[in-house]
């Protein structure tokens, strides 16, 4: 590219980075907030997927079905511009936030449950022998375990979940993606600004990747 | 128009698994409720409500200049919707609250009450008018060709474009009528700089857009396109909002009367295409 070139992209993209700034501001509030939505409705959901009764597995059961079955676009479309027709009504942000956070729950709650079934059953075993009840030997003993096992499958739900935030467009928040568009459309840009809005995504999740791997060193800590 | 109701259904369709039958029969239900079933919330007419609230709220694209768009320089919308919202609603004795919504999502979301009117091109015809009364149309355009600038051959209809490849808006009324059409192979864009670049790299043979917009594309773009013929019948342009609302009907008609007769409305047109487009050619 020669100088010239560099000078108009330069340009270009002081123009679209206030924009496209704040667009992210909002990635970033969808990303965090349903990331802890979707963890708060993930561990309880697994833990009633491997409970010994029927009737309390069966709807978390059904609940992680239809999350995982359904696009995440279509959920959102239902949870905005459908239920007020039921009479419940969200503002974007609320129905941004929930649906994300529902569906993302679903997804954790499986890598959950995986490694909640991979910590081994000698475990129960020793813990019962030792006197400790489900409930103590699920808290203290297994959890602890299977949360090692679990924060790499994890981390990639959170941070497929930050980039799925970009379906939030669908409900009129403008986001990372949305602000993108808008540059795109009044300065006919597509590959530069969908290059620095790619950049600012793997930012994001660089930022992400870091906390996971102190989580890890964090959990790791009894078999180094 | 594939409207976003049906590409959800056939969503659900597509990803429903044939052992989980009922389920997918209750998604059905639940995309159907989102399709805009509902019945309107209000028993009061909107004239009140609005007048009542003091705020019309406005869904608009944000990403369709000239006629509705944010403005890099100051971050406010501006174009030509943007001014016809302030000056109707100046008329009517109210602000304006604008919210930016997709098109593919934009007439769901007055089924859902999100917002009073909307004003971002929406062409007017009978399908449409099925669900949601318009005002009077505000604006006329033509679907207008666009070709690269060394195109040697001539389209001067769509019917000369068969076995060519057409770009076209998804969900756009040029893609019905391109698809109306047979044997052209019609190619759908999310955004029109997309269409624009394939179409100036050789994907495509021709691009069909509103021919305001195509000046103004043309306008901007470095590419080497140029403007082609213009196809097909006028396009009315029209404010879509919620059926039985008689008195706001006809308030908004006479405000569109008022400004057209006191020529502010030809000033805004003059002011962002040069001519006057808010009367029937």
């Amino acid at each position: 590219m020669d100088w010239q070139g560099v000078l108009e992209l330069r340009a270009l993209l002081a123009e679209a980075a206030p924009v496209m700034l704040r667009g992210a501001g909002y990635t970033v509030i969808f990303a965090l907030a349903s990331m802890l939505g979707g963890l708060l409705i993930g561990f309880p959901v697994a833990v009633l997927r491997i409970l010994p009764y029927r009737l309390l597995r069966w709807p978390a059961t059904v609940y992680v079905s239809l999350m995982r079955g359904t696009p995440l676009l279509v959920q959102m479309f239902v949870i905005y511009y459908g239920l007020p027709s039921v009479g419940i009504e969200f503002t974007p942000v609320t129905a941004g936030i929930l649906a994300l956070s529902l569906n993302a729950g679903a997804f954790l709650s499986e890598s959950l449950r995986g490694a909640i079934g991979a910590v081994s059953k000698g475990q129960w075993s020793a813990s019962y022998s030792l006197g400790l009840g489900y409930w103590t030997t699920l808290r203290h003993v297994v959890l602890p375990q299977a949360l090692r096992i679990a924060v790499p499958a994890m981390s990639n739900t959170l941070i497929s979940l930050i980039k799925d935030t970009s379906l939030v467009s669908v409900i009129t928040m403008t986001e990372l993606m949305l602000s993108t568009k808008e540059v795109i459309a009044t300065t006919f840009r597509p590959l530069p600004l969908y290059l620095a809005a790619a950049l600012i995504y793997w930012a994001l999740s660089l930022l992400f990747e870091a906390l996971q791997r102190r989580a890890e060193q964090r959990l790791n800590r009894a078999h180094r | 128009m594939q409207t976003p109701e049906l590409s959800i259904v056939s969503a659900i369709k597509a990803g429903r698994r044939p052992a989980l039958r009922t389920l997918g029969a209750a998604l059905l239900v639940a995309a159907g409720l989102a399709a805009g079933w509902a019945p309107a919330a209000s028993a009061a007419d909107l004239l009140a409500t609005v007048k009542a609230r003091g705020t019309l709220k406005v869904a608009l694209e944000g990403t369709y200049p000239p006629f509705n768009y944010k403005d890099q320089k100051t971050g406010q919308l501006a174009g030509y919707d943007v001014d016809v919202a302030r000056l109707l609603a100046a008329r009517l004795g109210l602000k304006v609250e604008f919210v930016s919504s997709e098109w593919a999502s934009i007439l769901a979301g007055l089924s859902a009450n999100k917002y009073d009117v909307i004003i971002s091109q929406v062409g007017i015809n009978p399908k449409r008018e099925q669900a949601f009364d318009f005002s009077t149309p505000y604006i006329y355009s033509m679907p207008q060709l666009i070709v690269r600038k060394d195109e040697k051959a001539v389209y001067a209809s769509l019917a000369d474009l068969k076995g060519k490849k057409l770009g076209v808006g998804q969900g756009s009324v040029y893609e019905q009528q391109a698809k109306a059409v047979p044997g052209i192979d019609v190619r759908s864009y999310a955004a029109a700089p997309d269409t624009m670049s394939d179409l100036a790299s050789g994907r495509l043979d021709a691009a069909l857009n509103d021919s305001l917009m195509s000046a103004y594309l043309l306008k901007i773009s470095k590419l080497p396109i140029k403007a082609g013929a213009q196809v097909g019948a006028v396009e009315r342009m029209g404010i879509p909002f919620h059926k039985g609302n008689p008195e706001f009907k006809a308030a908004l008609n006479k405000a569109l009367a008022d400004v057209a007769a006191d020529g502010s409305l030809k000033a805004i047109s003059i002011k962002w295409f040069g001519t006057d487009v808010s009367k029937a050619p």
